[in-house]
């Protein structure tokens, strides 16, 4: 009973996950896919997808059922595939353009760490309904794998993909201010410590690891809070939000590692102790 | 272009520095003596012609003039080059000293055709002339005249409707960034086939 009841649990906060962040991807493409003009007509499929696995997210966050939902488990399949033929267009507009991959188009053209975020996100919804018919420790499985691994990983893969997505964009701002380090250091030491908890069987790593997450978690606020300063600091401020805020740091990005140290935090309660 | 001038588009300063700018006389010189001042007027006139029917053509000359009395730098230059003054001194007595060789009379005062010839063998780097000392005159061309000519005509807002350009940045900003993009508060392009739409979306253009 007290197994199924922590799976419950670790798969509502997966959800949970799961929704903020889709809810990341479903704001920040609406905005930049706006600023593209919808040129091509896929760049609507993105909002549409990430729009579902939001609603999934919350409906399986308030449903205390033991057992896999068919509809959300497919919404968030079709989540991952979305994001999946979002990079491979995102690379190809990089390629396609002049100079094809160089700093400039890393730079400026379409950003390879954002379609694979909802690729994250359709797992970690789809994981959540998975874990629901499964007893918690030692024998639920996930991707072939032990389901606290399978999601450390999946979270430790996130958080560092993330973090090189912000090292890039960050330097194209040439560090300006003290703290864009921070999201760039911080979340890689998360994986690190959640990596290593995962594979030891001592409790320390876990209690550390545990720390470290929350406090990347409130990382990926801080930073939303930071890039809505850079936002009201570009000419016209507010007044000219309609330009601003497409043109300043995109503002729905950072709770993307919240989401993420929140999978990651989901791991480890599968895994062991409660603190 | 200009009648952006009311509305969200153009901030107080934008609107300073346009005034200033449309106030320049075109005939007024202050730095560059009277026979460089006329040389540099027709060498404007071959460079960019401009349509007699304009009712305010671009002030280049003038511009470039002004550019010299202040001694403005563009914050680079190539180091073959002399500085600005120095060289557009050197360049506009040469060119008359060139035309003298031609044809016995002040470059102002050659055909339409020797102009041009003149020019075209001072951009290929064949005119000899003593007077060009050390500094090569294709060079000149390509970096000084070129470069100062044609940023002043572009500098104009009439040069800006006919390029379709928006107009300065400031306040709105340009966030649209790939080619061929516009944004809202731009003028919609009338290509062949959506004049009417392009005329519908220009209702809106620059109200909000």
């Amino acid at each position: 009973m007290r197994d199924s009841a922590t799976a419950i649990e670790a798969a509502r906060r997966l959800a949970l996950s799961a929704a903020l962040l889709a809810g990341s991807v479903l704001t920040d493409s609406a905005i930049e896919h706006y600023r593209g003009s919808f040129r091509n007509r896929a760049m609507y499929t993105p909002l549409a997808s990430a729009a579902l696995a939001v609603g999934a997210g919350l409906l399986a966050m308030c449903d205390p059922r033991p057992a896999p939902h068919r509809g959300r488990s497919a919404v968030n399949t079709v989540a991952a595939a979305v994001g999946l033929a979002g990079l491979g267009f995102h690379i190809y507009n990089v390629t396609k353009r002049p100079g094809g991959v160089s700093w400039l188009n890393l730079f400026y053209a379409a950003p390879l760490g954002a379609p694979t975020a909802l690729t994250f996100a359709g797992a970690l919804g789809w994981s959540a309904e998975q874990l629901r018919a499964q007893p918690a420790r030692g024998s639920a499985r996930l991707f072939g794998m032990q389901a606290h691994q399978a999601l450390a990983a999946i979270s430790a893969a996130g958080l560092i993909g993330t973090a090189a997505e912000a090292a890039l964009l960050h330097f194209r701002g040439a560090y300006h201010n003290p703290a864009m380090v921070l999201p760039v250091t911080a979340p890689p030491v998360g994986a690190a410590l959640l990596a290593w908890s995962v594979c030891s069987p001592a409790p320390k790593p876990r209690g550390l690891a545990r720390m470290w997450l929350k406090l990347t978690a409130f990382l990926g606020f801080a930073g939303a809070g930071f890039h809505a300063y850079g936002v009201s600091r570009n000419m016209g401020g507010w007044r000219n939000w309609r330009q601003n805020l497409l043109n300043g740091p995109p503002i729905p990005a950072p709770p993307a590692f919240t989401a993420l140290a929140l999978s990651g935090l989901a791991a480890l309660l599968l895994r062991g102790d409660r603190s | 272009m200009l009648a952006k001038r009311g509305t969200p588009s153009w901030n107080p300063q934008t609107r300073r520095v346009i005034e200033e700018r449309l106030a320049i006389n075109p005939d007024e010189h202050r730095f560059l003596a009277d026979a460089e001042w006329l040389t540099l007027k027709a060498v404007c006139a071959r460079i960019v012609p401009q349509p007699p029917e304009r009712a305010r053509p671009a002030p280049i000359a003038a511009m470039i003039d002004r550019k010299l009395a202040a001694n403005g730098s563009d914050g680079y230059r190539d180091t073959r080059l002399p500085p600005l003054r120095e060289a557009w001194h050197r360049a506009l007595r040469a060119l008359d000293a060139e035309a003298r060789a031609l044809r016995s009379c002040p470059f102002r005062d050659l055909g339409c055709t020797d102009q041009d010839a003149l020019l075209g063998s001072v951009q290929k780097g064949e005119a000899h002339d003593p007077s060009w000392g050390d500094m090569p005159p294709q060079l000149f061309f390509a970096k000084r005249l070129l470069h100062d000519a044609l940023s002043a005509y572009y500098a104009d807002p009439h040069a800006w409707n006919e390029i379709g350009f928006g107009g300065p940045a400031s306040p709105r900003g340009y966030v649209r960034m790939n080619y061929d993009r516009r944004d809202p508060w731009e003028a919609s392009e009338a290509h062949p086939g959506r004049g009417a739409r392009a005329l519908r979306e220009n209702e809106r253009v620059g109200r909000r």
